[in-house]
């Protein structure tokens, strides 16, 4: 039984939009256990961002525990939550968010700065990392001169330089076209297999919510859904059409031809 | 990757705006520099001036007090005619000095005789001496009040004739090489009394029962073309060059000095003398002792100091009222320095706060994704400040450099030129005095530069660290 890394107790969340009160997450409970791939999803306004942000203390909640690897993250004081973001937690965007004047090892020794003190390590460790994510020959190139596909990899690597607790994505294949879509996803899923990486993913695309083992649907700041993802990368599964075992690279079975995630009534019943 | 190559990247990145501001401040911090620079080579100006105010003053004084019991004696101009032509009635020994000086202009020695002479002796009284006969007047000694007589031969020498023509006639006028000022070599008064030059320049003063020397002028030195040592010709005699002086206002730029009686000898005037100048035991005996003179030679001119000493009275309270200008006109070139170093410094700094403010606007979404990658508050608020730092340090570089070449012209454009009013008094002027950069100035501008750069900075990289990344992230 993995222990639980993400523990959120009657989790309250307003802001004021102009005048108005607005109640952006409502008595929300959730566990998650390390190594567990989670998708979040939702329409807009659901308070998955918000969400995602009060994981990644990056925002405050109005009540509620939030407790990461057995820390109370609510009353760290706010000069302290700093190194939480740096040492916890690896944030990806959906618009990359690089430093356009640094080169991609550069963005990716970013949050290194604070903790290996040795220049040459930080350098060692984003080119392992850049390695992994499937960049090497391509650690001095700057973003402009990256694919988006690249770029987010980039950002992905960015995320892990820290060894995190939990990868926070917010809808990491957001502004990609379908083909690096599917890459980044197998990227996520791979990392999250091979390397046991928590990830809590916000999402609209239910393919990539379909890699996933765990998806929540989030209305009007409450989870009022739960299902099973298929995570095919850990699960060995087969095509839900003819039954033929299925890899993670595959988009169409390749014994029916029949495209494996056609998953648009996913929450529908 | 260090937060300072980061923060040159940054600037790198938008290199027109780092331009601009580099160029924004580096000029106000060059005038920063010259303004400094200016003022102190005014005041450095305005002090020699107070200084050669001050000496000039002190000099006055002396002259004042040496010349108010002092009398000057000489042929009155209504004598002066006939003084020559009754010259072989009343002394004995004129027929030696045969046409000494009646009309000898022409003569092979070219002497100029006595004429035009007298002037050079503190400003004389009488533009025309004539001869006198020294033995007559050696009574003027045992008038009592009188401390000393200086019995003095000038006479004046010339070389080449100038002719001016003048509604349809032509004059013609001696131009005077030199002028040669015989002064008893006594003891009593090369000792006692200042009937010498003071300013020796080189080699020495005439001495006390000195012959045969000669005391040059610069003038003299250059006209002679001779130096210390040297050998003169005199007139028809040779000389030794025993010394050089610069001539004090009161002395003939032209004037040598030798022994009386070299002098009488070599312009064949022995016996004969142009004045005498009388000092009295005190200064309240001179009107005395002057009524004296004048009852007993109703022929001599006998003038006192009085006149002598309005001038320089009067003379001496413009000296202190040009003082008294330069140094209110240095105070007002001082205050002026002081508002536009103020409005230089707020200017300098509101260019760096304004750019800095927007740059932390345009790098919003940049600062909430380094917070959310775990940078603290400090890091962010010293990536900025490292930024401002940098951008007024290379500012203070090219400032510096830019004021190194320009700061004469600029701190004459910014700052009024101390002088006096008294344009006539030649004392000394402000504008004389080179803007220099001192190793300090440009130390403490490039601190100050660095200074400003934070107090600019300073704000604008607060308003960075509290960003909220929530917040922040939403911005584009």
């Amino acid at each position: 039984m993995s222990k639980p890394v993400l523990q959120i107790e009657n989790l309250n969340k307003t802001y004021m939009l102009g005048k108005r009160l607005v109640n952006a997450l409502t008595n929300l409970n959730l566990t998650v256990n390390k190594g567990e791939f989670i998708a979040i999803m939702g329409p807009s306004g659901s308070g998955k961002t918000t969400l995602l942000n009060v994981i990644g203390c990056i925002d405050k909640p109005t009540e509620g525990t939030v407790t990461i690897d057995d820390v109370n993250v609510t009353k760290t004081p706010e000069n302290k939550l700093y190194k939480v973001r740096r040492d916890k937690m690896g944030f990806i965007f959906q618009s990359f968010n690089l430093l356009p004047y640094l080169n991609a090892r550069e963005n990716v020794e970013l949050p290194m700065e604070g903790k290996i003190k040795s220049r040459e390590e930080r350098k060692k460790r984003a080119s392992e990392l850049l390695n992994l994510v499937g960049l090497s020959g391509r650690e001095n190139h700057r973003p402009q001169r990256l694919s988006q596909g690249e770029q987010q990899r980039v950002a992905i690597a960015r995320a892990l330089a820290n060894d995190p607790a939990i990868i926070l994505a917010d809808e990491p294949t957001g502004n990609l076209d379908t083909k690096n879509k599917q890459e980044i996803i197998k990227l996520l899923a791979n990392l999250n297999l091979n390397q046991g990486t928590t990830i809590i993913m916000v999402t609209h695309d239910t393919n990539a919510a379909l890699h996933t083992e765990r998806m929540l649907l989030l209305k009007d700041g409450k989870i009022v859904k739960e299902k099973e993802g298929l995570h095919l990368a850990k699960k060995n599964s087969k095509c839900p059409h003819c039954g033929a075992p299925i890899k993670i690279t595959d988009d169409n079975c390749q014994a029916c031809k029949k495209p494996l995630f056609q998953t648009d009534e996913l929450f529908a019943s | 990757m260090g937060i300072i190559s980061r923060a040159l990247r940054n600037l790198s990145r938008r290199k027109v705006r780092a331009l601009l501001v580099i160029v924004a401040l580096s000029i106000s911090l060059s005038i920063m520099v010259s303004i400094p620079a200016g003022l102190m080579a005014n005041q450095e100006s305005t002090s020699a001036m107070a200084n050669n105010l001050g000496n000039t003053i002190t000099q006055t004084s002396q002259s004042i007090n040496e010349t108010l019991s002092q009398i000057d004696v000489s042929m009155s101009s209504n004598f002066a005619g006939f003084g020559f032509s009754q010259a072989a009635t009343p002394t004995p020994n004129t027929s030696g000095r045969n046409g000494g000086s009646t009309s000898d202009v022409t003569g092979p020695q070219n002497f100029g005789g006595f004429g035009g002479a007298g002037g050079g002796q503190f400003g004389g009284a009488s533009g025309t001496a004539s001869p006198m006969n020294q033995s007559l007047y050696s009574d003027i000694a045992d008038i009592s009040g009188v401390a000393a007589v200086e019995e003095i031969l000038t006479a004046s020498q010339g070389s080449s004739n100038q002719t001016t023509t003048f509604m349809g006639r032509t004059f013609t006028t001696l131009i005077t090489d030199y002028t040669i000022q015989g002064i008893p070599l006594i003891s009593e008064l090369v000792d006692g009394y200042t009937v010498l030059p003071t300013n020796i320049t080189a080699g020495r003063n005439l001495q006390a029962g000195e012959s045969g020397g000669v005391l040059l002028s610069q003038n003299n030195s250059k006209f002679f073309d001779v130096g210390v040592g040297d050998e003169v010709k005199i007139v028809n005699e040779t000389f030794t060059v025993v010394g050089i002086y610069s001539p004090s206002s009161t002395e003939n730029i032209q004037s040598l000095y030798m022994n009386l009686s070299d002098a009488q000898r070599i312009t064949n005037n022995t016996g004969y003398i142009t004045s005498l100048k009388v000092f009295t035991t005190s200064s309240e005996l001179v009107d005395t002792v002057a009524s004296s003179i004048s009852s007993l030679h109703s022929e001599l001119t006998v003038t006192t100091q009085q006149d002598r000493l309005n001038q320089l009275q009067q003379q001496q309270s413009l000296y202190e009222e040009a003082l008294a200008s330069a140094q209110s006109s240095l105070a007002a070139t001082e205050a002026t320095a002081i508002q536009e170093i103020i409005v230089v410094v707020a200017a300098t700094s509101l260019i760096v706060l304004f750019v800095m403010l927007y740059t932390v606007r345009e790098r919003t979404k940049e600062i909430g994704t380094l917070k959310a990658i775990g940078f603290s508050n400090k890091v962010v608020m010293g990536q900025f400040l490292i930024e401002g730092l940098l951008l007024s340090t290379i500012a203070g570089v090219v400032g510096i450099a830019i004021a190194a070449f320009a700061a004469p012209t600029l701190s004459s454009l910014l700052l009024p030129t101390v002088g006096t009013q008294m344009g006539f008094v030649n004392v000394g002027n402000a504008t004389s005095s080179t803007v220099t950069l001192s190793t300090t100035l440009m130390l403490e501008a490039m601190g100050v530069a660095v200074l400003l750069g934070v107090v600019g900075t300073l704000y604008p990289a607060w308003r960075a660290a509290k960003i909220r990344p929530a917040e922040a992230m939403k911005y584009e």
